[in-house]
């Protein structure tokens, strides 16, 4: 008897660690948008894109750097500000990915990270992760 | 024949040889497996000559690296005329094709000692064994290492400056030792299905666990280490998918060895064994695939690309996945399994608890990991971040350290209740508790790190009581679970010191300012220029709370060839912190001396003249620069300056140099009364000079900034310290087994004999 109660108890632990790790991993999971999508969401989301040509900024007294993201496929652009030292290289990113949410009273994407990719003779690229 | 030529014969000759004797082998041990007892030697003889063919291509690889043979595209891909011999080696493992060699020829090696120490198996151990080891030399013979160039480079594309440093040197081979040995259990546990012989292979198998456990372990703190030290972003673990790929068959390593421990002491687990074998090897292979196959590319920092062999990778996992699954399928219901159950309040349970704890965690790891593979079929893929991980593991760790308490105070009999081991467990309790006492006046609030200091402590002080115990009663030997306990409980703590409770600051210093962070002023004093000896770097005067002082040189340099901007971090180890001092961004600022001057013109600036006569290119005749220090071939160009001051004229020749390999140096020359003046630059088109004016009152322009991120990291020698426990104990057990496993092929031999 006492050993069923200890079974049953295991397995309900069990049972509430695995949920518990299903809701952690669907609140952590960030996934990929379009930006139109992005727009459209408050949750935390990434969007990738390459750089529009003269379009960053940084101003180094808040330390917040403003760039436009370009989507190769669509040509479609998004506003990205990023609180942070500006990631060395920065102009000469091939692809960034931003993960952040849409900050709707700045109609502008707020990036929490970025991810840099820089062309690189090495092999694939060399991406450098800033936070 | 295009093939033929466009490969480098000595090496993939000897690839094909490895090839033609791991099949020879194969065919032996599967006669062998047949009842030919005469196949037996030659499948030993053809593994032999297939480890000396292996061996020989990671030897032909290593010389064509040394000599800087560019004729073979991967020597020119990773290696370059500049880098110091132990780089030049390292750029063996730098590609993944020389990652698969290096795998595979570690595998090599360890198959020989397996030889032997598969004892009466050896023929089923040996063929799954060459099964793991061809899978690898088809990915090779495939992508080979040899391919020629079509014309011989003069120089080498260089290694990526990330992996210039001495850790980076090490750990990847280190940690392919560890991915070669899961291909052992792995072995042994099929082995033992196929003979349905169920009672040996654990006894073998052990030491090789315990093995596989510690070298893959030492790479993964070698890692943690590198990034710490390396990188600059201030910590030591990233939950960063390649990381992950090393850790999960770590941590299933570890369930192992708990498995193998109770089916040694108390004939349990014998079947879930058999299974955690296979997924220690399985998970080599899945976290192999995740990390080269390209499926992760935009997801992680380590960004391999697709190298074309996910299809292979894919293959192999399905092989070996499909084949052990048939195995267990047909056979793990016929292993016996233990006949008595633990009592409730016992070792056992305990034991058990703890290890379907690790279980849950390398399998929420794997999930964490795969996120973006399994969320790729849906609308939009994702990932997800460290935070995911650490929430999860967060229960896991405190279940952990709350059976790692208990665990030395139990016995595998039915211990009489909860009230005595609660009596027993009386001092452990005293020390958790002093453990959350000494906490909460550091600024320790959270409940649930409360508890964990509780409980760490707590399995710290049990664990460190038994294992004194054990030693002073002369049993060091199997002192080994204990010591690796401490280690954990010291670990947990470094664990939660150092990631939740580290404070960082984002400074911005003005050269020669000092500024406040939290209890510390520092002052950026100076730009150190390269030297021969060290890269550019950062001299930062810190002050601590007690006055005392001391420089920090974090390093900001960018890479010759890649045109990288590297930054080094500074870390000063003090006792219960490291100060973390690293580089983000560094602004020469505008110097107020700086003007442009064409022929004849004159600027004035801070109460000086400066006019410019004209070039001076017979510069062998001036004394200002010693010829020593350039080669003959650099060029010199002298600006004839005259500089009034206060009605006197004086004419000084500052110098510009080009040295042939693209570096321009141009040193300050006095200017009579006070103050330099440098030539920095020369337009020959406009025929115009850039000057640098210094020393001179009153000049304008912007003082140099440099930023840096400040970081305390308490208690962080506790990570490092549990990990060397760890380790320590690891090896006792390793002995141990070792020991153990050798006695029982005596046993063995003298009982077939």
């Amino acid at each position: 008897m006492k050993r069923r109660i200890a079974y049953i108890a295991g397995a309900l632990l069990l049972l509430a660690f695995a949920g518990f790790s299903l809701t952690s991993f669907q609140t952590a999971l960030t996934p990929y948008v379009s930006y139109p999508e992005a727009r459209e969401q408050a949750r935390t989301v990434q969007v990738a894109g390459g750089l529009a040509r003269d379009s960053s900024s940084y101003d180094a007294e808040s330390s917040s750097l403003l760039f436009t993201l370009v989507d190769p496929a669509t040509q479609q652009t998004l506003r990205v500000r990023y609180h942070g030292v500006k990631p060395a290289n920065f102009e000469d990113a091939i692809s960034i990915v931003a993960i952040g949410s849409y900050d709707r009273s700045r109609d502008e994407f707020a990036a929490g990270k970025l991810l840099v990719k820089c062309p690189s003779k090495y092999q694939g690229a060399e991406v450098k992760t800033y936070s | 024949m295009s093939y033929l030529s466009s490969l480098y014969l000595p090496g993939a000759v000897a690839l094909w040889c490895a090839l033609g004797f791991s099949l020879a082998a194969l065919w032996g041990y599967a006669r062998a497996l047949g009842g030919d007892g005469t196949a037996l030697l030659f499948g030993r003889r053809a593994y032999r000559f297939f480890a000396l063919a292996v061996t020989l291509a990671s030897a032909v690889l290593l010389v064509c690296l040394y000599l800087r043979d560019y004729r073979i595209e991967y020597v020119y891909q990773y290696s370059g005329n500049d880098l110091a011999t132990h780089f030049q080696l390292a750029a063996f493992w730098a590609g993944q094709k020389g990652s698969f060699l290096v795998w595979l020829f570690w595998g090599a090696l360890l198959g020989l000692p397996l030889v032997r120490a598969s004892g009466r198996d050896e023929a089923p151990v040996m063929g799954t064994y060459l099964l793991t080891q061809l899978g690898l030399l088809l990915i090779l013979v495939r992508e080979n290492p040899f391919v020629m160039l079509a014309q011989t480079p003069a120089d080498g594309v260089g290694l990526n400056p990330l992996l210039q440093d001495n850790w980076m040197v090490i750990h990847p081979p280190i940690m392919f030792i560890g991915y070669a040995a899961a291909a052992v259990p792995f072995s042994f546990a099929m082995a033992a299905l196929w003979r349905r012989d169920y009672g040996n292979w654990a006894t073998r198998a052990f030491p090789w666990a315990l093995f596989g456990f510690l070298v893959l372990g030492t790479a993964i703190l070698m890692g943690g280490y590198w990034a710490y030290k390396t990188l600059g972003w201030g910590g030591y673990w990233g939950w960063d998918p390649v990381e992950n790929a090393s850790l999960i068959p770590w941590i299933f390593g570890t369930v192992l060895i708990h498995g193998l421990y109770l089916e040694r002491t108390k004939g349990r687990f014998r079947r879930l064994n058999v299974v955690l074998a296979t997924l220690v090897f399985l998970s080599v292979l899945y976290g192999t695939f995740l990390t080269r196959s390209g499926v992760l590319a935009d997801f992680s920092v380590h960004s391999f690309v697709d190298l074309g062999i996910s299809g292979w990778l894919v293959a192999l996992m399905l092989f070996f996945f499909l084949g052990s699954a048939y195995l267990m399928a047909t056979r793990l219901r016929e292993i016996p399994s233990a006949p008595s159950e633990d009592p409730l309040l016992s070792r056992g349970t305990f034991v058990v608890l703890g290890t379907i704890a690790l279980l849950a965690s390398a399998i929420v790891v794997t999930l964490g990991t795969s996120a973006p593979l399994l969320t790729r079929f849906m609308e939009n893929p994702g990932q997800v971040g460290p935070e995911f991980y650490n929430r999860v593991n967060m229960p896991i760790a405190l279940l952990v350290a709350f059976l790692l308490s208990l665990v030395p105070l139990l016995s595998w009999r039915e211990t009489a209740g909860w009230g005595q081991l609660l009596r027993k467990a009386r001092w452990t309790l005293a020390a958790g508790l002093a453990g959350a006492a000494v906490a909460v006046p550091l600024g320790v609030r959270d409940p649930f790190h409360l508890l964990l200091v509780l409980l760490a402590v707590a399995a710290l002080a049990a664990n460190l009581a038994a294992a004194a115990g054990l030693v002073r009663r002369g049993g060091l030997r199997t002192a080994g679970g204990y010591v690796t306990h401490v280690g954990v409980g010291v670990i947990l703590l470094g664990f939660l010191a150092s990631s939740a409770y580290d404070e960082s600051a984002k400074v911005t210093l003005e050269r020669g300012r000092p500024a406040q962070v939290g209890d510390l002023t520092l002052t950026f004093h100076r730009f150190v220029p390269r030297t021969a000896a060290a890269k550019e770097r950062m001299e930062v005067e810190v002050v601590r709370a007690d006055g005392r002082r001391y420089l920090a040189y974090p390093k900001l340099f960018v890479n010759d060839r890649s045109q990288q901007l590297m930054a080094n971090p500074h870390i000063r180890s003090f006792p219960l912190l490291d100060l973390y001092i690293s580089p983000l961004e560094y602004d020469p600022g505008e110097p107020g001396g700086r003007v442009i001057l064409t022929r004849d013109q004159v600027a004035e600036r801070g109460g000086v003249a400066v006019r410019f006569l004209g070039f001076d290119l017979d510069t062998g005749a001036h004394g200002a620069m010693p010829a020593a220090s350039g080669p003959p071939t650099a060029m010199t160009v002298g600006a004839v300056l005259e500089i009034t001051r206060a009605g006197r004229s004086e004419r000084v020749t500052p110098l510009f140099r080009f040295s042939p390999d693209g570096r321009t140096e141009f040193p300050p020359v006095e200017i009579p009364g006070g103050g330099s003046v440098a030539l920095s630059g020369i337009d020959a088109e406009s025929g115009a000079v850039e000057l640098l004016l210094a020393g001179l009152p009153e000049l304008p322009g912007t003082p140099a900034r440099l930023s840096l991120d400040v970081t305390r990291k308490p208690l962080i020698q506790l990570v490092w310290g549990g990990l060397y426990l760890i380790f320590l104990g690891g090896t006792l057990a390793g002995i141990h087994r070792f020991r153990q496993a050798l006695r029982h092929d005596e046993v063995q031999a003298a009982a077939g004999g």
